[in-house]
């Protein structure tokens, strides 16, 4: 019971603290899980924590959330249009990077070649979740996001693959090529059958169903229950995960009521956001800064193997997806992001730490692992805001930038307002001050408004757009006053979930007019 | 009296395009109808609850901005009529400008490659073109 209350103290303390790096994190501009990461660092070397890292714990605790998480808010088409890309970087490149880093670190640290190959298929299972979200803060390409992330789940399955067939070798010093080929495509393939299996059943009961709870419950089945089924029958688990979140994420939820939906998307956000700050942060509490100290050497090749295998990778045959017809299929400056945010994390941690005793020179593996996860963390996690700044990827049109500072200026202006109001209301000040001070706020909004008028008609599209925002802010409110008619007891449940589902459908509309709008794909053509 | 029809959605050059057709409309002592055409199938496969409400929101913004667009043209002392439609757009608006006899048409052209769209402005030249021809309407196309 003792150790219960312990090991349940420890969760809850790890909890405060990641809610804590996220509150602290909103304000400073520094990657999530890289914040995690240097908080878990410091209280390790303040108080080391007794919290031993296990690689079940990353992979049958966390990695299937995390991945199905990503897999399930995957558009379908998005990752139909960048497949070539996707595909080329997580098969022939997970391949190219084993054999690359595997040379290199037997070249430049004197390490058996089997067990390089080892560390080089663990190490090229990329973890961009740092980058992802700055993407999705900063607003960088949608299509960009996608080929990141897209790549990060297919990888992750494929590395895991060709881990377990070069660490079969490396133990019995025997490696058949044909064999090789034939495991690697039963073990991939045996997970994506499962998977699409899974998926499919869960996705035709979402659209049976249409209860928000069952479903929920079920999509948090499949997540598990596809991984444990598939490592039951010794196919990949991660593969399996990855094909029952997308096809559960796009056929699934296309039949689901918006209801549904949104309790979805908010459950697995929250699920993604608790593992992931788990993980970093335990990330941050296990390293071992003396081990590390130690190992320096091996660690440098190894960050310098996967630089460089991950620049000819991304430089070298990432052209291969550009064959087809079409438009080019990874725009250059892009490749310098997929180069610089080729992240490592999780999987990688995972897999280092599940080497067997009998490996040679498996703690030396490791150390090179947790430094290569340090490095692509803190170096690259940390810089590659500079780079797509650079690359003018998240440059935003003046015309843009202009009406947010006007409406920010007007939010600004009428709350002032308001309080001066409330001020002079409660007598705390003089009918002067207040008529005075009015009549320069009064002036100061006349003149934002004329300004963005002046925006509207130089720029229509914006007028459109602050429309369709407008309207969204309206349908929320009115979900609000709903809730709150149904607490007054105003509503019964039955009139409620009918008249929420509708508003939940058009705010769903909306954000989909306005996601075309801001793509340029209009809905309505001409101008 | 013909009216003029001004086919707009509220896009880069709609401001200029609705100027240019109520400046029109008041030269010529007519009449202005301002359009919009709404197509939700830029959406894709969706489900039909979902079809209906998103056709529903497109017109409202569609008559939201139509609205906009007449108050604008009544400062400029021109009558105005707002009709949202919804389908296919091109069909659409040759539909209406021969079944009211229209004047001329007004339309804008977005810039050329400013931004991935289904119609560029290449082809709002071509198919003015065709309305042209077919419809036998002066078709003022705005850029």
């Amino acid at each position: 019971m003792e150790e219960f209350l312990g090991t349940q103290t420890i969760i809850v303390l790890l909890v405060v603290v990641a809610t804590l790096v996220a509150i602290v994190g909103r304000r400073i501009r520094l990657p999530y899980t890289v914040s995690l990461v240097l908080v878990g660092l410091f209280i390790s070397i303040q108080r080391p924590l007794d919290v031993e890292i296990t690689p079940e714990l990353i992979m049958v605790i966390f990695v299937p959330p995390l991945i199905f998480e990503a897999a399930f808010h995957l558009d379908f088409r998005m990752l139909r249009d960048n497949l070539a890309p996707i595909m080329v970087l997580a098969v022939p490149g997970v391949i190219l990077t084993t054999l690359l880093v595997g040379g290199i670190v037997a070249l430049g640290a004197g390490l058996p070649l089997g067990a390089t190959f080892v560390f080089g298929a663990l190490i090229a299972a990329s973890d961009p979740v740092a980058v992802i979200a700055l993407f999705r803060a900063l607003g960088v390409p949608h299509r960009l996001a996608v080929a990141v992330e897209g790549e990060s789940l297919f990888n992750d399955g494929t590395a895991i693959v060709v881990f377990q067939i070069a660490l079969v070798a490396a133990l019995s010093g025997v490696f058949d090529p044909l064999t090789g080929v034939f495991d690697f495509l039963r073990v991939a393939v045996g997970g994506a059958v499962i998977g699409l299996a899974l998926g499919w059943l869960v996705a035709e009961l979402i659209t049976r169903i249409d209860d928000s709870l069952i479903v929920t419950t079920l999509t948090t089945l499949l997540a598990y229950g596809a991984y444990l089924a598939a490592e039951q029958l010794h196919v990949s688990g991660v593969l399996a995960v990855v094909m029952a979140g997308l096809l559960s994420g796009n056929v699934g939820l296309a039949g689901a009521s918006p209801t549904t939906k949104i309790m979805l998307f908010n459950l697995w956000d929250y699920l993604a956001f608790l593992a992931n700050s788990l993980v970093f942060l335990l990330i941050g509490l296990s390293v071992d800064l003396p081990d590390l100290w130690a190992n320096l050497g091996p660690i440098v090749v190894a960050v310098v193997a996967v630089l460089v295998s991950r620049a000819v990778v991304v430089y070298g045959i990432s052209w291969l997806a550009n064959l087809g017809k079409g438009r080019p299929h990874i725009p250059f400056e892009w490749r310098h992001v997929l180069f610089w945010g080729g992240l490592r994390g999780a999987i990688s941690l995972a897999l280092a730490l599940s080497l067997p005793q009998a490996l040679a020179q498996r703690e030396t593996l490791q150390s090179m692992t947790f430094g290569v996860v340090l490095f692509s963390l803190l170096a690259q996690g940390t810089t590659i805001q500079f780079l797509l700044k650079r690359l003018g990827l998240i440059d935003r049109p003046q015309h843009r930038v202009a009406r947010e500072m006007r409406l920010g200026q007007l939010f600004a202006a009428r709350a002032g307002l308001r309080q001066l109001e409330r001020l002079h209301r409660e007598g705390l000040l003089t009918d002067e001050i207040w008529t005075g001070l009015r009549d320069s706020y009064s002036r100061d909004q006349k003149l934002l408004v004329q300004e963005m008028n002046q925006l509207f008609l130089e720029y229509a599209e914006l007028e459109r757009e602050m429309l369709l925002q407008a309207r969204r802010e309206a349908l929320q409110a009115e979900r609000v006053a709903m809730s709150d008619a149904l607490r007054r007891g105003l509503l019964s449940d039955h009139v409620y979930e009918e008249l929420t589902a509708d508003v939940d459908r058009r705010l769903e509309a909306v954000s989909m007019i306005l996601a075309a709008v801001q793509d340029g794909q209009s809905a309505q053509e001409g101008d | 009296m013909r009216p003029i029809v001004c086919a707009t959605r509220g896009g880069e050059v709609s401001r200029r395009t609705q100027q240019r057709a109520v400046a029109l409309a008041k030269e010529r002592g007519v009449e202005l109808v301002f359009l919009c055409v709404v197509d939700p199938s830029f959406a894709g496969p969706v489900d039909k609850a979902l079809t209906a409400t998103l056709a529903d929101e497109l017109e409202r913004l569609g008559r939201a901005l139509l609205s906009i667009a007449q108050a604008r043209a009544r400062e400029q002392g021109v009558a105005t009529r707002t009709v949202v439609l919804s389908g296919p757009v091109w069909q659409n608006v040759e539909e209406y400008v021969r079944q009211v006899d229209a004047d001329a048409l007004v339309i804008g052209a977005p810039r050329a490659g400013s931004t991935p769209r289904a119609f560029g402005s290449g082809d709002v030249h071509r198919l003015a073109e065709t309305i042209q021809e077919t419809a036998g309407v002066e078709v003022v196309v705005v850029t």
